[in-house]
C-alpha cells in the first residue's frame, strides 16, 4: 500500500485525517476515514456468504420500519400533538396505527405463532406461547378499542415487544453463527476436499477417498488434508491443532506433514501416508462433533427448570390481570399481565451454557486438546485433586544416562569404551549411552568380537583388551574384581531407584554408569503452575518407592504412593479424593486404563488410540503436559461464564417477574431488557474467544537432579527393557 | 422554522458525505427489472427506511434529553439548578459534540470509531451484506432501516442536536429535517450512479462540516448566552403542529 493511497479512505476515497482507522480486508491493509466507511467497505468487498438468517433480517427490517413508525405516531399522541382542535383526528390516527400494526404483527409475530402452534399441538408451552398470548391480547384489546372509539390503544406496545424479541433472536443467531464460523474447520475435516495429482491432471476428491500413496497438492493458506511426506516444495506449517504449539514449523522435501496443520506460505506436493479419514485430525474432529452434540449437566438442569416454569408463569400472568383488575382499569391490568409474560421469557437461560461450552471445546481442539463431552469440561473446572502417573507422564518413559561413577579413569574414556560395545546392541540402555557419548562429542572405541550375553550385558575386545558392560552378575562371571568404594556407590544408586551398568576392561571394573528415567523438563514448572491454580497434586505409580520419592522430589510433588497395581491406583485415587471433591488422573493412556476410567476426569497425554477408545475424558497432544494448566484455565473460564450467564439470566427473570407482577414494569421496557439480556449472555460467552493462548510457564526450567544432565534423549525411541541389576519397572 | 431549514440545508450539504459512505448501498440497489416505476419505488422504500430510523433516533434522543432535564432528571439533580439550567448545560454539551464531529469532517480529529468495535461491528457488517444480496420487494426497506443505524458522524452530530432539544417531538423533527436533506442526493444516486468526483465531494464534506460547526456554535450559544433562552433560536415549542 503506497503512502498516497494511504491518505485516502479505501471506501469513500476522501482524505483521511491524522489517525486513520486500519483494518485487514481480504489479506490487505486498508485505511478508512471512519468506522461507518469501514463497515460499508466490508459489506461491499468482504467474501459473500450465504446466511440463513437473511430472511429473519428482512422481517426485522420491515418490522422495524412499521413499528418505529407506530412508535413515532404514538410519541406524537403522548406528546399532546392531537389535542384541542386536532382531537377529532384521534380516531383516524388510531385506525392508521391499526393498519400499520397488523402487517407488523404478521411479519414479526409469524415465526413465534408458528412455533407456539407446533409446540401447542404436542401439548408443550414454550416461550413463544407466552409471547403470542401476551401480544395477541394487547392487539385484540386495542383493535376492539378502535372499533369502540376508546382513547387507549396499545399497538405500539404490541409491536415494540415483538420487535425486541425478534431483535434478540437475530442477535442470538448472529452470535451462534459467529461461534459456528469459529468451529467450522473442526467440524469439516471429513467433508474437506483434497487436490489429488495423477500424472498431469489434478482432481478434487473428498478427503475420505484419499488413500496411502496418492499425491496431494496443497496451496499456501490451505489446510493440509492428509498425513504424509513432502515430495516437492518448501513451506512453513502451523501444527497447533495437533501439537498445541503455534510456532510455524518449516517443511522441506522429505519432511513429514500432519493432517489438520495449515500450510502457510509455499505450495507443497505431498505423498499421502494413510487413509484420509484415519488421521488424528479426523479423529479430533469426530470427537469434537460428538462432544458438541451432548448437553452439559448445567444445561439439562436449566432446561428442566424452563420446561416446568411455562405453565406456572402463564398462571401468574393471568392472576396478575385479575388481581389488578380489582383496582385498575382493564387495559392497565392487561398491560401488567403482558409485562409478566414478556419478562418471563427465559431466552437468556437457554443460551447460558451451549455457546460457552462449544467455544471452550473449540478453543481446546484448535490446540490439539480433545474433550469428550461438555460434562467432562465442567468436571475439569471443579477438580481439586490432580493425580499423575509417573512413567511416560511426568517422565519421558525412556532411559537416560544420569551419571558416571568411576575410579582411577576419565569419564570420557569410560563412555567411549562403553559406547564402542553398545554400538552392537539394540538394548534400550545402549541408545542412552550412545546418545550421551555423541552429546559429549566422543568417538566410540572400535570394538571387535562383540558378544551379547542375554540378561547380563555385552562383551568384546578393543585395543587387545577384553571390554565388558552389564550387570554385577556379568562382572562376577568374568571374575573381574569390583572395588569396594565403587560397589558402595552403586548400592546407593540402586537404592535410590537408578538402573546401573558396570563397565570394565583389563580384567577389572572401572566405572558404574547410572541410568534413569528422567522427569520431563516441563514437569516441574507445570506442577508449580497447577499448584498456583489451587490444585492438590499427587503421584501414583507402580514403581519402587525410592524411584517415586526421587521423581516426586524432582518435580515438586509432595504426596506420592508407590508400588501400586493399576487397580491399586484406582483405590488410592478414591482414598485421596475422599475429602477433596473431584479428582482427575493423568496418565499416558497405555497401562492406566482402569484409573483413568475411575477418575472423575481421566486425562491422557498423547495417546491417539484413546481418542477412539474413549477411556479418557480429555486427551492432550503428545508432549502436551505443559498445556494442562492452560486447559484447566479454559475449563474454569467456561464454567465461570456459564455460571455468570445463569446467575444473570435467572436473577434477571425472577426480579423482573416480581416487578412486572407488581405492575411496576412497562412491557416495552421489559422486552428491551429481555433482548439486552440475551445479548449480554452472548457477548459474555463470546469473550471466551479471546482467552490467552497457551504458553509454557516461564519456559521449561530443567528440574533439579542428583546427577549432571548429559544429554536429552529422543523421546520417540522405544521404551527400555530390563537389562541390568535394577529394572525400570513400569516402563 | 429557520432552525429546521438550517438543519435541512446541513443535511443536504452532509449528503456529500452520504454519497461516499452510503451511496454505495443506493448504487448496489440499482435498477429494478420491473421498470422505472419499480426502480423509483425501490429507492423510495430504501430512503424512507433510512428516514424512519433517523426519526426514531431523534425521538429517542429528544426523550432522553427530556428525561435529563425534568426536575427529577439527572442533569438538574446533579447541578441543583432549575429546569432551564439543565437544558442549557445539555445545549453546551451537544454543541461541543457537534463541533467535535465537524472537526472530524475536516480531518482534524479521529477516534469516535473506537467506541463501536467487536461483536456489534461484525454483526452489522454481516447484516448489511446479506440484506444487499437478499431478494424480495421488502428487502430495500429493511436495508434502509439497518443502514440508518450505520455509525456515521453526521447522524451522531444531529442526534446530539436532537438531545439538546430536550423533547421528543422537536427531536423527531430535527432528525426528519436532516434526513429529508439527504433525500435528493441519495435518490439521485440510485438512478445515475456515482457521478461526482472525489474532489467535489470533498468540498461538499467540508461544507457539511461548516454547517455542523455553525449549528454547534449556535447550540452552545443557546446554552451560554443569558439573553437567548433555550428555545430562543430553535423556534420550536409545540406551535409547529
Amino acid at each position: 500500500m503506497t503512502a498516497a493511497a494511504d491518505a485516502l479512505c479505501s471506501h469513500c476515497l476522501l482524505p483521511i485525517g491524522l489517525r486513520p482507522m486500519r483494518r485487514m480486508v481480504n489479506g490487505e491493509s486498508r485505511a478508512f476515514c471512519c468506522y461507518g466507511c469501514c463497515i460499508a467497505y466490508l459489506v461491499k468487498s468482504g467474501s459473500s456468504e450465504e446466511w440463513e438468517a437473511a430472511w429473519l433480517l428482512i422481517r426485522l427490517g420491515v418490522g422495524g420500519f412499521l413499528s418505529m413508525n407506530i412508535m413515532l405516531i404514538s410519541l406524537l399522541i403522548y406528546a399532546g400533538a392531537f389535542t384541542g382542535a386536532d382531537a377529532r383526528l384521534v380516531p383516524w390516527v388510531h385506525l392508521l396505527l391499526w393498519i400499520l400494526a397488523t402487517p407488523a404483527l404478521a411479519v414479526l409475530g409469524g415465526p413465534h405463532l408458528r412455533d407456539a402452534w407446533h409446540n401447542g399441538l404436542q401439548g408443550r408451552l414454550t416461550a413463544s406461547t407466552l409471547v403470542v398470548l401476551g401480544v395477541g391480547a394487547a392487539y385484540v384489546y386495542s383493535a376492539i378499542s378502535v372499533l369502540a372509539g376508546s382513547l387507549h390503544v396499545y399497538f405500539d406496545t404490541a409491536t415494540m415487544v415483538l420487535m425486541f424479541f425478534t431483535l434478540g433472536r437475530y442477535l442470538e443467531a448472529a452470535g451462534r453463527a459467529r461461534a459456528a464460523r469459529d468451529l467450522g474447520p473442526l467440524l469439516a475435516a471429513e467433508s474437506e476436499w483434497a487436490t489429488v495429482v495423477e500424472g498431469a491432471s489434478q482432481q478434487r476428491l473428498p478427503v475420505r477417498e484419499v488413500h496411502a500413496g496418492m499425491l496431494v497438492r496443497v496451496k499456501p493458506g490451505e489446510r493440509i488434508p492428509v498425513d504424509g511426506m513432502v515430495l516437492e516444495g518448501e513451506s512453513q506449517a502451523d501444527e497447533a491443532v495437533i501439537t498445541g504449539e503455534s510456532r510455524p514449523v518449516s517443511k522441506m522435501i522429505g519432511a513429514s506433514v500432519i493432517a489438520g496443520s495449515i500450510n502457510i506460505d509455499g505450495s507443497l506436493l505431498i505423498e499421502s501416508s494413510g487413509a484420509g479419514n484415519q488421521t488424528r485430525w479426523a479423529q479430533i474432529c469426530r470427537s469434537v462433533r460428538d462432544a458438541l452434540i451432548r448437553r452439559s449437566p448445567t444445561q439439562r438442569m436449566a432446561d428442566r427448570v424452563l420446561a416446568a416454569s411455562g405453565p406456572a408463569l402463564l398462571g401468574l400472568a393471568i392472576a396478575t390481570v385479575f388481581y389488578w383488575y380489582e383496582w385498575w382499569p382493564f387495559d392497565q391490568a392487561l398491560l401488567a399481565g403482558l409485562a409478566v409474560l414478556v419478562v418471563a421469557c427465559p431466552c437468556a437461560v437457554g443460551l447460558a451454557a451451549p455457546l460457552a461450552t462449544s467455544l471452550g471445546i473449540g478453543q481446546l481442539a484448535r490446540r490439539g486438546c480433545v474433550v469428550r463431552s461438555p460434562a467432562a469440561l465442567e468436571a475439569l473446572a471443579r477438580v481439586r485433586l490432580l493425580a499423575f502417573d509417573k512413567t511416560g507422564t511426568l517422565t519421558a518413559g525412556k532411559a537416560h544416562l544420569a551419571g558416571i561413577e568411576s575410579e582411577g579413569v576419565e569419564d570420557d574414556e569410560v563412555l567411549a569404551r562403553a559406547a564402542g560395545l553398545e554400538l552392537h546392541s539394540e538394548h534400550g540402555f545402549a541408545g542412552a549411552i550412545a546418545a550421551a557419548t555423541a552429546a559429549r562429542g566422543l568417538e566410540p572405541v572400535a570394538t571387535r568380537n562383540v558378544r551379547i550375553i542375554p540378561g547380563r550385558g555385552i562383551r568384546g575386545a578393543a585395543d587387545g583388551q577384553a571390554v565388558a558392560a552389564g550387570s554385577a552378575a556379568l562382572m562376577s562371571d568374568l571374575g573381574w574384581p569390583l572395588p569396594p568404594s565403587l560397589a558402595a556407590r552403586a548400592r546407593v544408586l540402586e537404592a535410590s531407584g537408578h538402573s546401573v551398568v558396570y563397565v570394565g576392561w583389563a580384567e577389572r571394573v572401572h566405572a558404574v554408569l547410572s541410568l534413569d528415567d528422567a522427569p520431563l523438563p516441563e514437569a516441574r514448572s507445570t506442577i508449580e503452575a497447577l499448584r498456583r491454580c489451587g490444585l492438590r497434586v499427587a503421584l501414583l505409580t507402580g514403581d519402587l518407592a525410592e524411584v517415586a520419592q526421587r521423581i516426586a522430589l524432582a518435580v515438586g510433588v509432595d504426596e506420592w504412593e508407590a508400588g501400586l497395581s493399576p487397580e491399586g491406583k484406582r483405590v488410592a485415587l478414591d482414598r485421596l479424593r475422599g475429602t477433596n471433591g473431584l479428582a482427575a488422573m493423568t496418565g499416558d493412556g497405555l497401562n492406566d486404563g482402569p484409573v483413568l476410567a475411575g477418575a472423575d476426569v481421566g486425562i491422557a497425554v498423547g495417546s491417539a488410540t484413546d481418542l477412539a477408545r474413549e477411556t479418557a475424558d480429555l486427551v492432550l497432544p503428545a508432549d502436551g503436559l505443559w498445556m494442562l494448566p492452560w486447559v484447566i484455565g479454559v475449563a474454569r473460564a467456561v464454567r465461570r461464564t456459564i455460571l455468570t450467564n445463569l446467575m444473570w439470566a435467572f436473577g434477571y427473570n425472577l426480579s423482573a417477574v416480581a416487578l412486572a407482577a407488581l405492575g411496576l414494569l412497562q412491557p416495552v421496557l421489559a422486552a428491551a431488557i429481555m433482548a439486552g439480556s440475551s445479548v449480554l449472555v452472548i457477548v459474555n460467552s463470546l469473550r471466551l474467544e479471546r482467552l490467552p493462548v497457551p504458553e509454557p510457564a516461564g519456559g521449561f526450567t530443567a528440574p533439579a537432579r542428583q546427577f549432571p544432565v548429559l544429554s536429552p534423549l529422543d523421546r520417540s525411541a522405544s521404551a527400555v527393557a530390563v537389562g541390568s541389576s535394577a529394572a525400570i519397572q513400569d516402563a | 422554522m429557520t432552525h429546521y431549514l438550517l438543519l435541512f440545508l446541513a443535511g443536504f450539504a452532509g449528503s456529500f458525505h452520504c454519497l461516499g459512505m452510503c451511496g454505495g448501498f443506493a448504487c448496489a440497489l440499482g435498477r429494478d427489472p420491473g421498470g422505472r416505476v419499480a426502480t423509483v419505488l425501490r429507492h423510495l422504500f430504501y430512503n424512507s427506511g433510512r428516514l424512519t430510523t433517523y426519526c426514531f433516533l431523534g425521538g429517542i434522543a429528544g426523550s432522553l434529553g427530556q428525561l435529563l432535564c425534568t426536575p427529577e432528571g439527572l442533569a438538574v439533580r446533579l447541578l441543583g439548578g432549575s429546569l432551564d439550567a439543565g437544558q442549557r448545560i445539555l445545549a453546551v454539551v451537544a454543541g461541543v459534540l457537534m463541533i467535535t464531529m465537524a472537526l472530524q469532517f475536516f480531518g482534524l480529529l479521529q477516534g469516535f470509531h473506537r467506541f463501536a468495535v467487536g461483536f456489534g461491528g461484525s454483526t452489522f457488517t454481516v447484516s448489511l451484506r446479506s440484506l444487499l444480496g437478499a431478494h424480495g420487494r421488502a428487502a430495500p426497506i429493511a436495508l434502509g432501516v439497518v443502514n440508518g443505524f450505520l455509525p456515521c458522524p453526521l447522524v451522531y452530530a444531529f442526534a446530539a442536536q436532537a438531545i439538546s432539544t430536550a423533547s421528543a417531538l422537536p427531536g423527531i423533527l430535527t432528525m426528519a429535517a436532516f434526513g429529508l436533506g439527504t433525500f435528493p442526493a441519495m435518490l439521485m444516486m440510485g438512478g445515475i450512479g456515482r457521478l461526482l468526483e472525489p474532489t467535489w465531494r470533498r468540498y461538499g464534506v467540508w461544507l457539511a462540516g461548516g454547517f455542523i460547526m455553525l449549528l454547534g456554535v449556535i447550540t452552545i450559544g443557546r446554552g451560554l448566552l443569558p439573553m437567548i433562552g433555550p428555545d430562543g433560536l430553535s423556534g420550536h415549542g409545540g406551535h409547529l403542529w
